[in-house]
């Protein structure tokens, strides 16, 4: 095993590097603003509310630090502790002077130090000497001076002076959205945006997304940011939120159950905020994250009293200063939020609120940008997060309702636990859902076999076929059907919002499209897709009930030309399918789609689930139990048409790390966990077992047998296994985790 | 000449030179100590040579190959010569890694490895490797 190199040291950053997950592709763009080959660009850095946006910059910081010699690597944020405008940027003109020359001097002890100025010039190197202390008496001279205009460009021009100086740096704002918000008579926003525009170093802007993107292309647009690169920063991708969950948890030592992992991956909608607060939470009272229980508990405490709470409460202040106001706007706000689409008319909002025009503005500004209400011109919608949702509802209860705290604690507890069974069913069910919408924003005019759109012919023609001849027989068909070009599909329910009494939002989908010809002489057409549950082929009455919901979807929603298509997993009876011709709908099976999907080279991406490509047992530990994985693992490697030979070798590798797991772990459940995954080309196979490492009874061994004396003969005998497995497999990774010992062998398939 | 099945077999009659004693399916630690003892039985009884059949063996563990190499020290300490048949190209191969091969006749089935061992067994003095 190659010796392991030293973890890199943290510098701002909150989180260890190797613990900051899902962010690889913004961290390099950032960090890679430093290479002289980037010059002077800028990134914009777009964020939604609680991804973790100021953690991706002090990340960045770090790892540009450590790199000596490039750019020196500022990091600021804004903070309405500082209150006025001159204050942040006195406060930004200390903080890059002393990242700079920590940077320049590989001192980061300096970076989380307070010098004052003038002892920072004490630190410069020789060659920053003179350009620091011009820049420290401009300062005092403007300081002096009481220009405030002057001190703000003084201040936020330094990278600018420190570039012309041939000092490199790559500046990274973060809240620029509260820089506006400062008081003085500087629109500081703008006034940093020309800074960074203009500084001729690279620069990142980051901040609220629906504000960063007024300031670059909207109503306070400027002029030299609309064309630099723009990242976009929201919710992790799940497998990303679930291994920052459990790399936090197991960085705490938090126990925390798959189960537990999953549903609060959901609830807290895979943002790194929220499931930091809540490992810090499970920290901070001791609590484990190990059951349902576990995790509600400390969501709701961290709903009416923790870090979450207290952040959305925060901007309730700032949206709503005085308390009868904020009572006011958490009232229409959970009012609004009850409603059906939680749509508004901004007149019902204004005079609910009492508020006159501006403050009015104001307020929905503000909560536009935090995004806990669209704020349009006509009306305002409340932001369906759940987390939000859940915070409006505890404290309309609290604070305008006047409940006791105990009855809401209680209440939302229980709830929440009723709740997160459903959360779960949601989160499957969206996972098997079918994707007709990304199915049909596909569809460009391709002519495809009638039969796949037709269930009864497909029947006839393909059932019990195997699916190579299938796919022969469509390339032979006669009859087809030209898809139409879509050019927006959306869920049904964006359109018509009481389907989601029927039906979840990726269950059914609008397409809206133009058949034949070119776009001159084309004619409009909707298609209105939807799934339709049933275990067995859908019967006439279901089919009936679909087609007259969407017929209905069509007239509220005033479609014209309308192709209405069902999609059931098992297909449709004779008696359906003889309905769905009368009334010209289309109807297909779960494997019609799939056809269709690998026809429009769709396959893998969602319409198509793919085969199943996880698969996971545990075992009980002695008893020969390693042969039922070595048969579980034949199988799978079967499946992905490995050669005997090499089906073998996986079978034997898998068979001695079964026995290493046994023979070497003071496991007191006594249980072997093994996984298999199915990776393109590779299997991947991943054998853990609680449990203390025993100290091994043999040195490992060479391949060549020790004949001499019995004992050291028997003993020499034996730890032939990672030495076995690592010749049987292509790549092996042992590694002792904090609570026993994990191998991960991997196998390529070569055909 | 006896044969013997690894385990639940009749036991081990006197005089034979040569005895064939079966694999089971799997050759891991118990199973492997079944060979074991019955070998070490045929060698207190006379024995001059040994053939493990690996005729219904699908598989062979690392266990069960420390064992087998302790079967063939013995065999050699006491002058008797062991043989291999009906061994599947997988664990011909697992034995080479593990270096088996050296020690021990590879034959194809328990015929051809029998007549190689009975000459061993025939010749007057033989013993060793």
């Amino acid at each position: 095993m190659p010796p392991k190199s030293p973890r890199p040291r943290r510098i701002i950053a909150h989180a260890p590097p190797e613990s900051f997950v899902g962010r690889a592709e913004p961290l390099r763009e950032i960090t890679g603003l430093a290479s002289p080959k980037a010059g002077r660009q800028g990134v914009i850095l777009l964020a939604a509310p609680r991804s973790g946006a100021s953690e991706l910059l002090r990340q960045s910081f770090d790892e540009l630090f450590r790199q000596r010699g490039g750019a020196a690597p500022v990091y600021f944020a804004f903070t309405r502790d500082d209150a006025a405008s001159t204050a942040a940027a006195r406060r930004f003109l200390h903080t890059f002077l002393t990242q700079t020359i920590a940077h320049r001097r590989d001192d980061s002890a300096l970076v989380s130090a307070s010098p004052t100025l003038r002892a920072l010039l004490e630190l410069a190197a020789p060659s920053d000497y003179e350009w620091v202390e011009r820049l420290i008496q401009s300062f005092e001279r403007a300081a002096d001076e009481g220009d405030e205009r002057a001190l703000v460009r003084l201040c936020f021009g330094a990278p600018q002076q420190a570039a012309a100086r041939g000092v490199r740096t790559v500046v990274m704002l973060d809240d620029v959205h509260v820089a506006e918000s400062l008081r003085g008579e500087v629109a500081l926003g703008h006034a940093v945006a020309d800074a960074a525009a203009e500084s001729g170093a690279p620069f990142v802007l980051a901040g609220l997304r629906r504000r960063m993107l007024d300031l670059v292309s909207g109503a306070a647009q400027h002029a030299g940011l609309d064309s630099l690169r723009k990242l976009h920063l929201d919710r992790l991708k799940e497998t990303d939120a679930r291994a920052l969950l459990e790399g936090l948890a197991e960085r705490y030592g938090v126990p925390v159950s798959e189960e537990t992992r999953d549903l609060a991956v959901q609830q807290l909608e895979a943002r790194p905020y929220l499931l930091n607060s809540v490992v810090e939470a499970a920290v901070a009272s001791g609590s484990s994250l190990n059951s349902f229980r576990d995790f509600q508990s400390l969501y709701v405490d961290e709903l009416l009293g923790g870090r979450v709470g207290r952040r959305f409460g925060a901007v309730l202040a700032e949206l709503a200063p005085s308390p009868p106001l904020r009572r006011n706007l958490l009232r229409v706000m959970h009012e609004s939020a009850s409603v059906a689409g939680g749509k508004s008319p901004v007149e019902v909002w204004m005079k609910r609120l009492g508020a006159d025009v501006v403050e009015f503005e104001r307020m929905m500004r503000l909560a536009h940008v935090h995004e806990l209400a669209s704020f349009h011109a006509t009306f305002v919608e409340t932001t369906p997060g759940p987390v939000w949702r859940d915070f409006l509802n505890a404290s309309y209860r609290l604070q305008v309702a006047v409940e006791p705290r105990a009855l809401v604690v209680a209440d939302t507890l229980v709830e929440m636990l009723k709740r997160a069974p459903r959360t779960m069913a949601r989160h499957y069910r969206r996972e098997a859902a079918l994707n007709l919408g990304g199915l049909m924003s596909r569809f460009n005019t391709e002519e495809i076999p009638a039969s796949l759109l037709h269930y009864d012919r497909f029947a006839r023609m393909y059932r019990g076929v195997v699916r190579e001849e299938v796919q022969s027989g469509l390339e032979t068909e006669t009859d087809s059907v030209r898809l139409p070009q879509i050019v927006h599909a959306a869920s049904c329910a964006s359109f018509h919002p009481p389907m989601l009494q029927f039906c979840d939002e990726e269950r059914c989908a609008v397409a809206h499209g133009l058949e034949g010809g070119g776009y001159a002489e084309a004619e409009d057409v909707v298609w209105i897709a939807a799934e339709v549950e049933s275990k067995l082929e859908a019967g006439r009455a279901l089919t009936e009930l679909w087609l007259d919901r969407l017929e209905q979807v069509a007239a509220s929603c005033g479609f014209g030309r309308v192709r209405l298509w069902l999609v059931s997993r098992e297909g449709f009876t004779a008696e359906a399918a003889e309905l769905l011709s009368e009334r010209e709908a289309y109807g297909s099976c779960r494997e019609q789609l799939e056809l269709l999907s690998a026809r429009l080279g769709l396959a893998g991406e969602g319409v198509e689930n793919g085969p199943a490509d996880e698969f996971a047992i545990e075992l009980p530990m002695g008893e020969d139990t390693e042969l039922v994985a070595a048969h579980t693992v034949e199988q799978i490697a079967r499946r992905m048409e490995f050669q005997p030979e090499d089906i073998n070798k996986i079978k034997h590798a898998l068979i001695e790390a079964c026995i290493n797991a046994s023979e070497h772990s003071l496991s007191t459940e006594r249980k072997i966990y093994n996984r298999f995954r199915v990776e393109g080309d590779k299997l991947v196979i991943t054998v853990s077992s609680r449990g203390l490492s025993a100290p091994t009874a043999a040195p490992e061994n060479g391949f060549s047998p020790d004949k001499n004396g019995s004992d050291a003969g028997a003993k020499g005998r034996r730890g032939w296994g990672l030495k076995l497995i690592r010749t049987l497999m292509d790549d092996v990774e042992f590694e002792r985790v904090d609570d026993g010992t994990r191998l991960r062998m991997t196998k390529y398939l070569r055909k | 000449m006896s044969e013997q099945l690894a385990g639940g077999s009749p036991p081990a009659s006197q005089g034979d030179e040569v005895a064939v004693v079966y694999a089971g399916d799997y050759v891991n630690k118990l199973s492997g100590q079944r060979i074991e003892r019955e070998c070490l039985t045929r060698l207190e009884h006379g024995c001059r040579a040994l053939v493990i059949s690996f005729r219904d063996t699908e598989l062979v563990n690392s266990i069960g190959v420390s064992i087998l190499l302790g079967v063939i020290d013995v065999a050699e300490r006491r002058g008797a010569r062991v043989a291999f048949s009906n061994v599947s190209m997988h664990t011909v191969k697992l034995f080479e890694l593990l270096g088996l091969t050296r020690l021990v006749v590879l034959a194809e089935d328990e015929e051809v490895a029998l007549s190689t061992l009975k000459e061993f067994a025939r010749a007057p003095g033989s013993g060793g490797h």
